[in-house]
């Protein structure tokens, strides 16, 4: 009887595991998100925070071409950063899966500078970006060019630094996934008479596929709420999503838009994590 | 094992960070105070001072108009004082405790914003004109010259609503402070004109690459644009020919302050000659302090950018504070003109 | 095509980490533009005399240890007890969590803390820094921990059952200990992350609570590049070592 009991006890011993999580995903997750969600349908206050009455108004300012605008905007540039990471990373992933014993090394290699920090690795590229930066000075004590690029402070640069920056997180997805498969599958078609270029594109690629979905889910979302990016690389003239919320919550005070905007973006979010969620079989780990 | 020696080490980090001298909080523009001058103020009173910076008054009342936020000083630009005091934010002087009001120069004994120096203490003034190396297509004289297609990609203008729509504003001829909704839209439209020109917009960091030669043309605070004149002397800072505004920096406490007599003390000793002059060679801003100013080395006292003759100081407009709906149409406008 | 992959990775990885390189390279130049003037630690010295920046430094460190601490034991008992019976609601939610955008998880983090304020009269601080840390940082915990406990899979602690053990003392004795090493991975992550963070923590930070970060974005906005040189030639080594000593460990 009383080890009958020990044994309930110890049944919920798991349920008790999992309730620091519940703790704290409601309170620093639920709560934060059913403010900003109150928040948004209720009228800014005159320098900053809200009041009542609640009202629709910051979304119907949100249906504004200003504001598609930089959505649109926000969009194409985390398309193009996925797409170029993409094309970066898939031979570098198949390089590291085909290396052998070195194979550990090399995707370390990979790793070692996402484990820096963000902030200084975008900094970087400023440094070498700006008219005085190295690679201008190095161009033009080439002789390639008279007067300096000017390479920073504009769209390609903050595609630049999300590529750089999101670059690990597409290789590793795709690496584990050529990492898995069947190397007699190449041999097969090889033997079948494929030159190597017909095999990476009709058997490889087609084979990677959820690595390179999970890539590009990796990189498109941070890319889509980029904030730092934009704000070290486009010199105030590129403004994403994430620099209107940031915008509307310090500078222009106006909480209820900024949280009517983190809503329509997390909503986006959240529908292209459902999408990805519902296609893979397994998840993402 | 590692947990048990993260906990201790927490543990050991927390410890150390004891501090029982009392505390002044101070959140002020980046380079605006000496080396020198909080390590002299802490040790001669006994206290700690964390002090932090900004680089907008904007980012600033973000933290403060929570009410709560734990500042006891911060520095508000002057046509921000009314709102702040409106809203309640600022705690009235006990001039008891300001013995040096007096050495204030005699233009801010009693400004506009605040005519009896109830609520703000004048710090540092500026005013925002043009800064242009030698090396530029032009040399300009009027905002006007910032639209001119030479400059196309060696220019910037300052990442700030406020004064980037004021010189669209001048530039049209229209008030630096104008609330006239079509006013702000002409101004909307000069500004999107010459987005195209432009190669960023960029506030103190513009200094750097003045000096290196990035950018040629800027507008740009008079203080900063003194700090770039001296790294290079070729230079040159002008006021433009259809007019400018002039900021004051004002030392406030917040009503929030726990250690209203500290923050006081702190004041007063910021409106000491010595201190003053101090702050204002080092780093090369203007001090609204007259006996200060009587203290600096002649060349800094009659330098044209920092300390401008009448005839110029005629030529400029002081900024007043913004109502609501102006101020959320500026916002909005800000934003459309960042995304064109 | 090996040669052309061989070729490319060279490239890759020259693109990887020429920006670090070149940072720490020039931190050594005296001269603060990218013209070599001389060899000189005058950047580094610089670093120690700044009061704000040691401080900032300090902050930094006890906010990534003390989340690091709360993140890994809560994350490791919920990577375990997820283990032992699913729930797609908590699962889903930390999974959203990861993909948030970071600033919308400070700004709703911000609005989370200014709303209870109203009630407590305090203020942000740096336990509100402290509490947003572990808020993302849980999800990466369980993500590493679960893929641990997926490889070293239940017939450990069944065999331990078999002998004798209740649950408790199977989890603690048997799969703890073989959980080691993914908590240490969880643990040097949720360090990084933490000490890494600039967006989320700036919406939260309060008088006493500026962070390193925080300091070197400051600095990057007004333009004094060469410290930041030296501040991130630093960090860059730090967290290399920390990395390459904990794979030795591991591979040990």
């Amino acid at each position: 009887m009383e080890s009958r009991r020990r044994n309930e006890f110890f049944v919920n011993l798991r349920r008790w595991f999992l309730l620091p999580s519940w703790l704290w995903m409601g309170v620093l997750f639920a709560a934060p998100f059913a403010i900003v969600l109150a928040y948004s349908f209720l009228t800014p206050g005159v320098y900053g925070g809200v009041n009542p009455p609640w009202t629709a108004e910051s979304y119907r300012r949100l249906i504004d071409p200003v504001y598609l605008w930089i959505l649109l905007r926000s969009f194409v540039l985390a398309l193009a950063a996925t797409g170029l990471c993409l094309l970066f990373a898939y031979p570098a992933a198949l390089f590291i899966s085909r290396a052998g014993r070195r194979k550990n090394l090399y995707l370390q290699l990979v790793i070692l500078p996402f484990w820096t920090s963000f902030l200084v690795r975008t900094y970087a590229w400023m440094f070498l970006l700006r008219d005085t930066g190295l690679i201008n000075t190095v161009l033009e004590s080439l002789g390639i060019i008279h007067h300096p690029l000017p390479l920073l402070y504009n769209d390609g640069a903050v595609l630049l630094g999300l590529v750089y920056g999101y670059l690990p997180f597409m290789v590793l997805p795709i690496y584990a996934t050529l990492e898995r498969l069947d190397p007699t599958l190449a041999e097969a078609a090889a033997d079948l008479g494929a030159r190597p270029w017909a095999t990476l594109f009709r058997v490889l690629i087609p084979l990677s596929k959820p690595g390179i979905v999970a890539g590009c889910v990796l990189v498109f979302i941070p890319s889509l709420g980029a904030y730092l990016t934009p704000d070290l690389l486009g010199g105030g003239r590129t403004v994403m999503i994430g620099n209107l919320v940031q915008n509307q919550f310090t500078t222009a005070r106006d909480w209820s838009f900024g949280s009517a905007a983190s809503i329509v973006l997390m909503l986006l979010v959240t529908a292209l994590l459902w999408i990805f969620l519902r296609r893979q079989s397994e998840p993402l780990a | 094992m590692n947990r048990r020696v993260f906990l201790l080490g927490a543990a050991g980090l927390a410890s150390c960070r004891r501090d029982t001298r009392p505390h002044l909080n101070v959140y002020n523009w980046s380079a605006y105070v000496a080396p020198d001058t909080i390590p002299r103020f802490e040790s001669e009173f006994g206290v700690r001072v964390r002090y932090a910076t900004y680089e907008s008054n904007e980012e600033m009342l973000a933290k403060v108009f929570t009410g709560n936020s734990g500042w006891d000083v911060v520095f508000p630009t002057h046509n921000r004082i009314q709102p702040m005091r409106d809203y309640g934010l600022l705690a009235p002087f006990q001039h008891q405790w300001l013995p040096n009001l007096g050495n204030l120069a005699a233009q801010f004994r009693a400004p506009a914003w605040d005519p009896s120096l109830q609520y703000s203490v004048p710090y540092m003034w500026s005013s925002t004109g043009i800064v242009y190396s030698r090396a530029a297509a032009l040399a300009p004289t009027r905002w006007a010259d910032l639209w001119d297609p030479r400059l196309k990609g060696r220019l910037t203008m300052l990442d700030d609503p406020e004064d980037m729509l004021g010189a669209c504003l001048k530039k049209l001829g229209l008030s630096f402070s104008s609330t006239n909704p079509s006013d702000l839209h002409r101004a909307e439209q000069e500004a999107i004109a010459q987005k195209p020109l432009l190669r960023a917009y960029l506030n103190a960091e513009v200094r750097d690459q003045l000096v290196a030669g990035d950018v040629l043309v800027a507008q740009l605070w008079s203080t900063t644009a003194q700090q770039a004149i001296d790294a290079d002397p070729r230079l040159k800072f002008i006021f433009p020919a259809e007019g400018f505004p002039f900021y004051c920096d004002c030392a406030v406490v917040l009503r929030e302050s726990h250690r209203q007599k500290l923050a006081h003390q702190f004041l007063d000793y910021l409106l000491r000659p010595q201190v003053s002059a101090a702050i204002a060679e080092a780093t090369r801003t203007a001090t609204a302090n007259g006996a200060a100013h009587a203290l600096l080395p002649p060349d800094t006292r009659d330098n044209p950018t920092l300390y401008p003759p009448p005839e110029i100081i005629a030529r400029g407009e002081w900024p007043r504070p913004m109502p609501l709906a102006a101020q959320k149409l500026r916002d909005r406008i800000w934003t459309e003109i960042k995304s064109a | 095509m090996k040669r052309w992959l061989a070729a490319y990775a060279v490239v890759f990885y020259a693109f990887l980490h020429l920006p670090l390189v070149t940072l720490a390279v020039f931190s050594f130049n005296s001269s603060r533009f990218t013209v070599w003037q001389h060899f000189s630690f005058d950047w580094y010295r610089a670093i120690l005399h700044d009061p704000q920046l040691l401080e900032a430094t300090r902050n930094s460190v006890l906010i990534a240890i003390v989340a690091t601490v709360i993140s890994v034991s809560a994350g490791t008992l919920c990577a375990y007890g997820l283990w032992k019976r699913g729930s797609r609601l908590l699962t889903g939610s930390l999974y959203l969590s990861l993909v948030t955008p970071e600033i919308v998880t400070g700004v709703s983090l911000l609005a989370l803390f200014q709303w209870a304020f109203r009630w407590f009269h305090w203020q942000l601080g740096i336990y509100t820094v402290v509490l947003a840390h572990v808020a993302f940082s849980i999800a990466y915990v369980v993500i590493v921990v679960s893929a641990r406990l997926r490889t070293i899979g239940p017939s450990l602690e069944e065999a331990a059952l078999d002998l004798g053990a209740n649950e408790w003392q199977a989890f603690y004795y048997v799969t703890l200990p073989a959980l080691l090493p993914g908590i240490l991975a969880a643990a040097l992550l949720a360090l990084t992350v933490s000490f890494d963070d600039y967006v989320i923590t700036s919406m939260v930070a309060g008088v006493d609570s500026q962070t390193l970060p925080m300091v070197i974005y400051a600095m990057a906005r007004r333009g004094s590049s060469p410290v930041i040189n030296a501040i991130s030639a630093l960090i860059t080594v730090f967290f290399g070592a920390l990395i390459l000593i904990s794979e030795k460990v591991r591979a040990a």
